[in-house]
Parts: C-alpha cells; sequence; structure tokens
C-alpha cells in the first residue's frame, strides 16, 4: 500500500499536533470536507462508536476517496482492484467464467461441510450414511444434489473458461504463469471430483472408481506403485476410501483455496487481457478510450509496459504511471459497479444449482458390490472421452500418452505459442488445431457419455438411456 | 571483515539451509510415502483349499467368491483365473452359454482358458498357482502369474452358443 501524504497516524510535521480521534468524530480525518457518519439516527450513532470503528477501518463516505480508502481498509474489498477498466464490466469481456466457478467452489464448500456432518468415511457405514441424508436430514437430499450439480456444473464450467480464455488469446505474456495455475486449478478441480465419486459407496460410485484407477495402472514404471498408494491395497477397499476422503475433504480444497488465491491476484498483478496484434502495439486496442496519446508515453518506457495492456490500478501505478498520462480516464470503481455484477452473479449461479437440485436427483444405486459389475460401467462423464478412446487404443495410448501429453500440452502452450498476437486473423493455426482438439474432445466425451450401452456397444440414447451423472 | 569473505561466508551458509531444506523434504517426502504405502502382504492372499477336482466339469467355470477367481476347467487343465479384467479392473463374468469370459465394460472376450480373443485387454486374464492337496484343489492367491499374451490360443474354440454381452 502507498503511503499517503494525509494520514493521521504520520507525526505531523512542523511541530502541529496529531490529529488523535479520542471521542466520537464529527469529521473523517482522512477527507475532512466529508462528514463522518452524519446523522443523528441510531445507525449513524452505532457508525461512529469506538467499537464500530475498531472493526470498520474507514467510514462509509460515498466520494470516489472514500470508496478508495474503504477498498484498501477492507479485507473483503481489497480482493477486489479499486478501479477497474469499464470494458471489463461488459458480459462478453470474460462471461464472468471464472467469477462463476469461483462461487461453484463457495457453494461445494458450504454445502460439503454441510454433508459431512453426516458421513462416516467406512465401507461399513458410508453407504448408510448416504441412505440416511436422503431421508433423514433437514434438506440432505436436497443439499447433496446441490452439491453434485455444482460439482459437474465446475468442471464444465472450467472447461469453458479455459476456451474462453484460449480464444482470447489471455494466456500469452505477461499472462503465461496464470493460464499454467489455471491449468492446475482445472486438474485439482477434476480431482476433487473424482474423489468425490466414491464416497457415496455405491455401485456407480465403486466402479467408475475402479476403472478410474486401474488406468494409473499403465503408467510405465512405476504404474504399481502409484496405484498401490492411491487405493491403498490390492483392490478397492476402506484404505481407499479414507484416502479419498482426506484428499476429498482437507487436502485438494486447501490446494484449490492456494492455487485459486494465487489465480485472482495475478489476474490483477498481470493486467486485464486488451486486444493486441502482432505488428506494434498502437493502433490495436479495442478500447479507444485506454488509447494513449503517443506524446504521453516516455520515450524511455517500453512498449509493452504502456501499449500493450492496462494495468489494474493500485495506488502507485494509479498516480505514479497512469493518472498523468492517460488522456481518457475510462476507470469505474470495483465497488459498487462490479461487486454489483458479481452479486447479481452469484445469485443467478445459485438459482440454477437450488433448480437443478430441486429437479432432479443425485443418483444413489446399490450397495458397491466387489463381485458384480454393473452394465455398463462408466467412468464419470469428465472421463467418459478417455474411456471412449481406450475402447479403440491401446490403455498406454489411450490411458496414459493422450491425457498426459494433453495436459502437457496446455501447461505449455503459452511457452509454445510465442506469437504475441491475440487476434484471430492472426493466429489461425493455433486456433485450427486448439478447436480441433476441442471439437475431438466434445465428441468423444458425448459418444461416450451418451451413446455407450452394456459392453461399450453403441446404443443411441433415444432408444436407451445409459447416462448417469 | 573483507567482503569477498563475507560474500564466501554468506554463500556458504545458503548452500548450507538448500542442502538441509533438501534433505528435509526428501526425507519428509520419503516418510509420506511408507506411510501411505499399503502395508506388505496386507490383503494379498494365501492358499485357498477348495472343492475336489471331479467337482469342476469340462467346458466351465466355477466362481470362487472368497479368491475373488474362477476355477476354469478347460478340459485338459485346471486353471485359476482372477475376476479382474487386466484392461481397466472389471469384474468379468463366465457367460456359460457361449462358454467364453466376457467383460461387461468395455467388451474384452477371453477364452475358458483367459486367453485374449478380442477387446481392448493388452493381455488375458491374470493367474493364480492351482495345485492339489489329496483330492482338493488349492489356489495360491498371493501369487499372481500375468495372462498369457495376445495371441495365445492354446485353449481357444469356437463359441458355444449365443453370446452374455451384446455385440455392436
Amino acid at each position: 500500500m502507498a503511503d499517503n501524504e494525509s494520514d493521521p497516524r504520520k507525526p505531523a510535521p512542523q511541530g502541529a499536533t496529531a490529529v488523535v480521534p479520542t471521542e466520537a468524530p464529527t469529521r473523517d480525518p482522512l477527507e475532512p470536507a466529508v462528514a463522518y457518519a452524519p446523522g443523528s439516527g441510531m445507525v449513524a450513532r452505532i457508525e461512529r462508536s469506538r467499537a464500530w470503528r475498531s472493526v470498520f477501518r474507514h467510514p462509509r463516505i460515498e466520494t470516489p476517496r472514500g470508496r478508495a480508502l474503504q477498498g484498501f481498509s477492507n479485507f473483503f474489498l481489497h480482493v477486489y482492484p479499486i478501479k477497474i477498466p469499464a470494458r471489463v464490466l461488459r458480459l462478453r469481456y470474460s462471461f464472468r467464467l471464472g467469477f462463476i466457478a469461483a462461487v461453484l467452489f463457495g457453494i461445494l464448500t458450504l454445502t460439503g461441510v454441510y454433508l459431512m456432518f453426516f458421513y462416516t468415511p467406512s465401507v461399513g457405514s458410508a453407504y448408510g450414511d448416504m441412505q440416511v441424508i436422503r431421508t433423514g436430514v433437514g434438506f440432505g437430499q436436497l443439499i447433496r444434489n446441490v452439491h453434485r450439480w455444482s460439482a459437474h456444473l465446475m468442471v464444465l464450467v472450467l472447461f469453458l473458461h479455459l476456451i474462453r480464455v484460449f480464444y482470447a488469446g489471455a494466456y500469452k505474456k505477461p499472462r503465461e504463469f496464470n493460464w499454467v495455475i489455471g491449468v492446475i486449478l482445472l486438474l485439482l478441480t477434476l480431482a476433487l471430483s473424482f474423489t468425490g465419486y466414491l464416497l457415496p459407496w455405491d455401485q456407480l460410485s465403486y466402479w467408475a472408481v475402479t476403472v478410474g484407477t486401474n488406468l494409473v495402472h499403465y503408467v510405465p514404471v512405476i504404474g504399481n506403485t502409484l496405484q498401490d498408494l492411491l487405493i491403498g491395497g490390492p483392490q478397492i477397499g476402506q484404505p481407499t476410501l479414507l484416502r479419498f476422503y482426506a484428499l476429498h475433504v482437507a487436502v485438494l480444497p486447501i490446494a484449490v483455496v492456494v492455487a485459486l488465491s494465487i489465480h485472482i491476484w495475478r489476474v490483477r498483478k498481470d493486467g486485464f487481457a486488451v486486444e493486441r496484434s502482432a505488428v506494434g502495439t498502437s493502433g490495436a486496442f479495442a478500447e479507444e478510450a485506454t488509447a494513449l496519446p503517443a506524446a504521453a508515453v516516455p520515450a524511455s518506457a517500453p512498449a509493452e509496459l504502456y501499449g500493450g495492456r492496462t494495468r489494474v490500478l493500485g495506488v502507485v501505478d494509479r498516480e505514479s504511471v497512469t493518472a498523468e498520462e492517460r488522456a481518457v480516464d475510462d476507470t469505474v470503481f470495483s465497488w459498487p459497479h462490479l461487486i454489483v455484477r458479481h452479486v447479481v452473479v452469484a445469485l443467478g449461479v445459485a438459482t440454477v444449482v437450488l433448480a437443478l437440485g430441486v429437479l432432479f436427483a443425485a443418483p444413489l444405486r446399490g450397495l458397491a458390490n466387489p463381485n458384480l459389475t454393473p452394465e455398463p460401467a462408466k467412468a464419470p462423464w469428465y472421463f467418459a472421452g478417455l474411456q471412449e478412446l481406450l475402447s479403440h487404443f491401446d490403455p498406454l495410448v489411450a490411458g496414459i500418452l493422450v491425457p498426459m501429453g494433453a495436459v502437457l500440452t496446455l501447461v505449455l502452450l503459452p511457452y509454445i505459442d510465442r506469437n504475441p498476437s491475440t487476434i484471430a486473423r492472426q493466429r489461425k493455426v493455433a486456433i485450427v488445431i486448439f478447436s480441433g482438439l476441442v471439437v475431438l474432445a466434445v465428441v468423444l466425451t458425448i459418444v461416450g457419455t451418451f451413446f455407450r450401452g452394456p459392453g461399450w456397444q453403441f446404443v443411441a440414447p433415444w432408444t436407451h438411456w445409459y447416462v448417469e451423472l | 571483515m573483507t567482503a569477498p569473505a563475507a560474500t564466501s561466508r554468506r554463500n556458504f551458509l545458503n548452500a548450507g539451509w538448500r542442502l538441509g531444506a533438501t534433505i528435509l523434504a526428501a526425507a519428509a517426502g520419503w516418510t509420506l510415502f511408507e506411510s501411505l504405502r499399503p502395508l506388505a502382504g496386507s490383503g494379498k492372499g494365501g492358499p485357498i483349499k477348495l472343492a475336489n477336482t471331479g467337482n469342476y466339469a469340462a467346458g466351465t467355470a466355477t466362481y470362487v467368491p472368497e479368491g475373488r477367481l474362477f476355477v476354469a476347467n478347460t478340459g485338459t487343465t485346471l486353471l485359476a483365473i482372477s475376476q479382474k479384467c487386466p484392461h481397466l479392473g472389471c469384474r468379468v463374468p463366465f457367460c456359460d452359454s457361449s462358454g467364453r469370459f466376457e467383460c461387461p465394460c468395455h467388451g474384452s472376450v477371453f477364452d475358458i482358458g483367459g486367453e485374449w480373443i478380442e477387446g481392448p485387454s493388452p493381455v488375458g486374464m491374470t493367474q493364480y498357482p492351482i495345485s492339489t492337496d489329496g483330492d482338493a484343489v488349492v489356489v495360491d492367491t498371493s501369487k499372481q502369474i500375468a495372462g498369457p499374451a495376445r495371441g495365445a490360443a492354446q485353449y481357444f474354440s469356437p463359441p458355444k452358443g449365443p453370446n452374455c454381452q451384446p455385440k455392436g
């Protein structure tokens, strides 16, 4: 945080007495022109009270400076930049996909903690607990449904987020590493979803996880050891359930929180993506308002710093870099402009998962039976494409080389793709290759999910429905 | 103190910290790995004494739930075949009408000796050592014998009848 010249906590120069508000203040010391919590009502009196001021470090003052100070001094508001470029507010800038995924993670945490109160990760009681959650726990069935649909939606939304970021070219310099963190978050989400899949201990979960963990066995050299570590024994049993539970409720969520924090922090530090052409950086802006007059850019400044992207404005950047040089200020305050939109989106997401939870029950098949493989035995839908691939190719190719290759390519993408342009016409090769792979993955997933029946035979979904989510 | 000496002491200490941290991380990683590894021999099985040899009719495979395996009589020999599909671990039931093992997950098919006939499985079905104790059949489930490679057809015969799993 930048030093503030008018900060009253600093010793005042030239023998002036420091302002120490011992009594309830009438003026905000940081903004003396504005009344501190004006009015004589109960609310204003509380807001002027010493206790209130010990919690909220800055009063609610509806001036630009007041809002900025509120943002700086409030932990929750500080997650947001104080000001953001106005174009970021448009829905089609990002479709809010990253935020939606974060909301879903929040919903999953809340519903997951609720479910934890009624669930024991034991082979003997897990399935019974699931039945009790469905029948004997207040809103248990609904909460479980919401948890399930939120989990599926989160995987879906993250895929869409990844695709959106690719097409926008937003993974390019200087955001390469944030793309890598995004890929890690996607993998963590898949792992969360997969470990959660086993917990009901029904036929669906048991066999989906059997198929999933047997994939690991094909990793060259260390495959058997890895599989042993994952399932903790010769077949899926009590050690597996306990391991998956610990991963699902503690290890992976903590990893997601850490990675997500870095991800959001990097969004602010790396700046919001702007359209950028390969040839030069002037004149290629989508936003006229952010274009700087040529004279305003110091000759010594690297073009990329000022011309290539818009910096998210902290105090230092705002005052030292942009304020004087920016011809038109196109930024708006995050509070209320962005935060209100986020609240609306969050409410929308909550409404959708609640509606899904009311309308569609999460499946619970019979108790897991290691001696009876159900037909068909399908992996969760996000691995169904992989399972489809496995029915055509050698397991080493389809189970290991293809998925590992896909993940590695995704991670290395920003470092392989050196083309600085984000304009579609100038990156045809990357877009064609990526689109082809996305279409392939979607087709394989749809075929594996909807068009496969017992014995992995081709089945039309309008004649027989073998879809389990 | 002269600058180079201070620098070299600092470098030495920094190197020491790095080395110490690396050793600590390696030790922690190894401890974690050792503690998460399944206990040696746990759940790995052992010898199981089964019914007399005469109980296993030629051309049939009898399920042995306690060993999660089938005892298959190929007509010439008795084999103890694991129920687990070598492809992705599904339980492979024996289809009495076709006289073959047919996996419900991905459509692998094996003959009565567990040899691969079709489907995505890379090898035939895993076996266990089988012996006799007097008349009784004894299977040692603690020792696995890797399934026969693709192309083995020692016990192959045309299907006796219709398949249990639908064909595409």
